[in-house]
This record gives structure tokens, sequence and C-alpha cells, in this order.
């Protein structure tokens, strides 16, 4: 799949719609065979991306979720000790060799293969996740480094294993904290800002089914309103999605100034943002739609 | 249509434009990148070549933004709409001087270069490749001139622009115990060590190897000290005076012993100069003329913090990070903005270190309404004029859990 539009419409049957850049980017992570590190605010579809590329390749997807503290073994490998020693015990009185008693404890059988070794050793390219790599310390990023340059893994006891076939590297971040350059000089790069408002509504549309078409280009609307405020967390698709969902469940057709105020929780998660959004009547004023029911204050009139 | 005759060299020029102006990481590497991805993608489809080389050549988001600016430029100096113009098929020699190339394409109109993708550009011309010198720019006065604040009283302390340059192995000493003596907690990762509370089955049995199966050395597990991270916000106005310049000197002597240290001046503006001091922490000097609206005018503390929680905030304020402001306190903006900012960054950080000069003046209180403002949300309130004043600072900062107490 070297195409940005096939990439592109199997991306949209899957309900995941890519815009231009996007598909090229992944067209071009596999034609290069590079990691691609995607940034953006959070809830704008980057873990779901590499889900929905494992989908469209048909393909495993690995992932690793960073977290503070995740080190070396819990990426990589890691012996299963208990069922070692277990073994060793049980096999002290057998007739085998020390050197073949060792050979047995240190094989394959007693590896705990953790999502970098697992990548590496699939037939099939997989999709290996590195989600939120920004949470992961230091440390951490420069051992990735090396696994994402060499895709070979040194077990002493067991010898190098090289990547049977390549990956496909997804990597987040949600920029918490600045990556090193040499993480970066490693990847492509991807800026996946919040979607637009066309986008937004076809979004709604394809991962909402039954969604009316007035009540998604409401929620695209106050999207936009919402990104334009200065809060302190700003809505993501994933909250936007949330926010259809909720008001499918609860029978709305439209929003007006009561619904918001009842479902304002599925969008704003920060008390203080609430309360901007609550001085800000009259920006929200200023982009009604075109049905004239849009907005705090202003219910929809029949006539509309 | 392209600046220059092959596509090879096309690239390099457009990674060279990239690297010297717009300040892109751009190797060997990445053009060989750039070389392979152009074979697939159609050279007939200008976006489609944008959205290819563009994963490849921008590494951040500051990067991605200018992108396409950038490549308007280079390879659509013309107005939009119209056929380029073509252009001589140019032999361009690696490591050359840039008088050449600089020739041949001059800048019009000698714009930032920030601002030069969005200005049409005349026909017959292509972007420029050097920015030209200082004196071919006539209607941009240089950059020096456009500082804030210039005051000819004041023009001993403020002729030059300041400068960060290596410091003094005592600067050095004072930071590592400063760093050193910060106790920000564990990490929540265990590692090996000889000692610890945990116990490490996996070395003990790996040990146990050489003891023929028996495991004599028992291994340990401990969690390591969270390193702190730097902040340096640093006060530039012209009330600072002489004590802006030890604030750098402080700036670097961090630089010199952690990498984990990003500094900005301020003043009426916000400028990062964490490249400068990292470089000065590494033996050279520099000049920091590009700060402008950051140094030397008046202090609007507030709105250049909030812009700093806006713009960086998010990736540079931690609970392990020490944030580190050094200035004198003396606003002209509004307090509740500056109330709100030191909230906000006295709730991301592991505490607020504010230094002030004046401080060491006999009979200073902080009573100025931007310091008053401050002063609840600062967990270390001390003054470092001097290396000794700097030494004693890391027997006073107060970090992470024990901050609440001070």
């Amino acid at each position: 799949m070297r195409d940005a539009a096939a990439i592109r419409t199997r991306f949209r049957a899957r309900g995941f719609i890519v815009d231009d850049a996007f598909a090229t980017a992944l067209e071009i992570m596999q034609a290069l065979t590079k990691p691609l590190l995607i940034e953006g605010p959070a809830g704008v579809g980057k873990t779901e991306s590499a889900k929905v590329l494992a989908e469209v390749l048909d393909t495993r997807l690995i992932r690793l979720q960073c977290y503070e503290g995740l080190d070396a073994m819990a990426a990589l490998y890691e012996w299963n000790y208990p069922r070692q020693m277990l073994h060793a015990r049980l096999s002290e009185t057998g007739a085998l060799t020390l050197d073949q008693r060792e050979a047995e404890i240190f094989s394959e059988r007693f590896l705990l293969k953790r999502p970098l070794l697992e990548a590496i050793t699939q037939e099939r390219a997989p999709v290996l996740l590195i989600d939120e790599v920004d949470r992961a310390d230091e440390a951490f990023e420069a051992f990735l480094l090396e696994v994402l340059a060499e895709w070979q893994v040194s077990i002493p006891e067991l010898g190098t294993i090289r990547a049977r076939q390549k990956p496909h590297v997804i990597v987040t971040s949600n920029r918490t904290r600045e990556l090193s350059d040499a993480l970066r000089r490693r990847c492509l790069f991807l800026w996946l800002p919040y979607p637009s408002l066309t986008q937004e509504i076809e979004i709604l549309h394809a991962r909402v089914p039954g969604l009316s078409d007035r009540l998604a280009r409401q929620i695209a609307h106050m999207m936009q309103v919402f990104r334009g405020l200065s809060l302190q967390k700003a809505p993501g698709v994933a909250e936007s999605l949330d926010w259809a969902m909720a008001l499918m469940a609860l029978h709305c057709d439209h929003l007006d100034a009561e619904t918001i105020e009842q479902t304002l929780g599925c969008v704003l998660k920060v008390h203080e943002d609430s309360e901007v959004f609550a001085a800000h009547h009259a920006a929200l004023e200023a982009t009604q739609v075109e049905s004239r029911d849009f907005g705090l204050g202003s219910v929809s009139t029949p006539d509309a | 249509m392209y600046p220059f005759g092959s596509i090879p060299s096309n690239l390099v020029a457009f990674g060279d434009l990239l690297r010297r102006e717009y300040g892109f990481t751009v190797g060997p590497r990445e053009l060989q990148d750039t070389a392979r991805v152009i074979e697939f993608v159609d050279l007939a489809d200008e976006s489609a070549v944008r959205n290819a080389l563009r994963p490849i050549l921008s590494k951040t988001r500051d990067n991605a933004e200018v992108f396409d600016r950038a490549f308007s430029r280079f390879f659509f100096p013309g107005p939009p709409g119209v056929e380029q113009p073509e252009q001589e098929a140019v032999e361009r020699a690696l490591g050359k001087e840039p008088s050449q190339t600089e020739k041949r394409f001059p800048e019009e109109g000698g714009v930032s270069p920030a601002a030069a993708g969005d200005e049409e550009g005349g026909p017959g011309r292509a972007g420029a490749i050097i920015a030209p010198a200082a004196t071919e720019k006539p209607d941009v006065p240089p950059p020096f001139l456009a500082r804030a604040g210039y005051s000819p009283l004041e023009a001993e302390a403020l002729s030059e622009s300041p400068r960060v340059g290596p410091v003094a192995c005592v600067w050095r000493d004072a930071a590592r115990l400063l760093v050193r003596r910060l106790h920000l907690g564990l990490l929540r990762g265990w590692r090996p060590a000889t000692r610890g509370p945990r116990f490490d089955l996996r070395r003990t049995l790996r040990t146990s190897l050489q003891t023929g199966g028996e495991a004599i050395t028992a291994r340990w597990l401990r969690r390591p000290r969270r390193t702190p991270r730097f902040v340096l916000l640093i006060d530039g106005s012209r009330s600072m005076g002489p004590y802006a310049q030890t604030a750098l000197q402080i700036a670097v002597a961090i630089a010199s012993v952690t990498m984990r240290i990003e500094v900005f001046a301020f003043s009426t503006g916000l400028e990062c100069i964490t490249k400068d001091v990292r470089r000065a922490a590494g033996g050279e000097r520099r000049s920091l003329d590009r700060l402008q609206h950051a140094w030397a005018g008046g202090t609007t503390i507030g709105r250049c913090f909030r812009e700093f929680i806006r713009r960086f905030g998010g990736r540079m304020t931690s609970r392990d990070t020490v944030l580190i402001i050094v200035s004198d306190g003396l606003d002209v903006g509004e307090s509740d903005v500056l109330g709100g900012a030191m909230s906000e960054l006295h709730r991301r950080s592991a505490g607020v270190v504010w230094l002030n000069p004046l401080l060491e003046t006999p009979g200073y209180e902080p009573t100025a309404e931007g310091m008053r403002t401050a002063c609840p949300y600062i967990t270390t309130f001390s003054a470092a004029n001097d290396v000794a004043g700097f030494a004693r600072l890391s027997r006073l900062v107060r970090v992470g859990a024990s901050r609440r107490h001070v």
C-alpha cells in the first residue's frame, strides 16, 4: 500500500479521516522504513491512527505504552525466573550435562518477550506503536534509539536477534517534555493539528453513524469555539465524538443552551475551563450557524 | 522552474536554505531520504512533493509550521498563478563561500525569514539562499537598533548586546552543588544497586551461574533519585543593570553541569536563549543580539510569564522542574496577571526560586506591587549577586515535597 490516495480511502473506510499530508507521511514512512513521530494536542487521533494502520495493513498492532520509570527490561525481554528455577530444580537429577541444562534454561521457552522484541520477531511486519514516548525518561529514549536504528537485540544468553521484518513504527508524543534531537532526527515528523471544521464534520459522520447532519455541524462549530478559547485543556476529536454519542444517547437533535450546559462535562474537563466558557457567551453568539438555532440563549426557531 | 538545474542540487540548496535561515537540522541523512522519496511522488503535483518533504525535513512543530513558506519561497519565488520563471542551471560547489550564491539570488526587499513567505517576490528571481549582510538590506534596521528602550543615558551598559561566555571553575562548582543538593524524591523505576530495598532475582540468578548455580551474592534494586530540570527566567530589563549579566553567568554555570536546562530572557518580550547558553557552557563566547524586546526594555513580568506558560509551559515544566527567576520584581504590568501566572508556575513545578538582586541592599523590603503579588508563590526567595551568593543557594533551595513548609 504505497499510495497516498489508497491510504486515504482505506482509512476512510474504517472511519478514520486523514488529510493528504498525513496520508503521504504514512506512505513515505513505509517506503523509507523509518519511524514516524506524530506530535499533536491530546485527543486528535495519534494512537488511533496506528490502530487503523494495523487494520489497513492487515497485520498485528504491538503497543508499547511509555510511562515514567519504564526500563529496557519492561520494553524488551525478561527471563521467566520462577519457571527457570523450577526447571533447574526438577532437572537436577536428570542425565543432562551442565552445559545442556544451561542451554535449556536459557532457551526461548523461558524468554518473556516484551513489545520491542515481540515486534522484531514477527514473520509479518507489524505496526509497532510507541505511545506517549515523552512520558518515558531520557535514558529510555537513548535505548530506544539503539533499537530503532539497528533493529536487533542482543540477549547475552541467547545471542543477537535480528528483525525478520522491520516493523512500521509510529511514535507519539504529547509534548509534555521536549524530545531529544537524536530521536527526532531518526524519525519522520508529523504535526497533527486539530481538524478543520469540514474535517471534523466528516469525522463525526464517519465515527458516529446515524448522527444528523445538523447536529454534526453544530458540534463541529462548537469545537472550533472551544479551541479558540484559551482553555487549560482544549477538547480534542475524542471529546467531540464522546459528546456526539452522549447527545445521541440523550436523543437530542440539536444543541441549545440547556443541552450544552447539561453535557458540558463531555467536552470540558477542568472546572476553570467551564468558567472561561461561561464568560465567553458573546464569542459563542458570534459564530452562529445558518440554522440560527445555535449558541447559548438562542434556542432553535421553527422557521429556521 | 527550479533555482538549480538538477533535482539533487535543488534538494541540497533547499536543505541549505532551511538550515541557514529557518534553523532546521538537515543533514546528509535527511537529504538522502528526500532524494529517495522524490522517486515515487508525482513531481508534477506540488502539494504531493510538499507533503512528502515536510515529514522528512521538519523535526519539530515550529519547523513544520514554517516549512510551507520556505518551500514556496524556494521553489516558487514568482507570484502564484503564473508560470514560474525559468532558472538557469547552476553548478553549485559544496562548501563554497556564500558570496557567490548571494549575488545570484539577491533577497527581495530584505525581509526577515519569518515574513519572507508571505511576500510575493519579484518575477525572475529565486528565493535567497543566504541572508545578505545587513548593509544590503536598507529598509530593515540592523537588529541592535531595534532594541526596545534604548537610552543614551545608560549607553555604557547598553551599548553592547549581552554576552555569554564560559564561566570560572568556582561558578561551576557552585552549580554542581546546587544540582546535587536538590532532592526531588525518587523515580518510579527500579535500578540495580549493591544495596536497596528490593531483591533483584534476575541479577542474583545471573551471578549465581558463576558460583555453580548457588546464589551467594544477593543483588538489589533501588529507585534512583529524580534529576532536576531547570528553567531560568532572566529579567533583562534596564533596572536589572549589571545583575542581568550575573544571571547569565548563573545560567551558563548550571548549563555546564547539566543538560536539563532551559533559559529565557524577558523584558517586555520573551526569548529563548537556551542554545546560546549551552554553547557558552561549551566554551564559546556569544553575543545575544537577537534579543530585542527581551532585553533592556521595561518589564511586564506577568505577561512574559504567561507567554512562557502558553508557549513552553507544557513541555518545560513538570514536577521535576525547578524554576529560577532572576528579577528585581519592578514591574509595570498588571499585578493580577502576574499573580495568575505565578500560581500556575508554582502549581506546575517542583519549586519557584526567585533571586532578587535588590535583596542584598540594606533596608530593602519586597513591597513593590509585583513582588508582593508574587511572594506567596515563591518557595525560595534569595539573592545571588556573586559567586558566593550562588554557592550559598544550594543550602537555601527547598523543592518538591519539602517546599510546602517553607
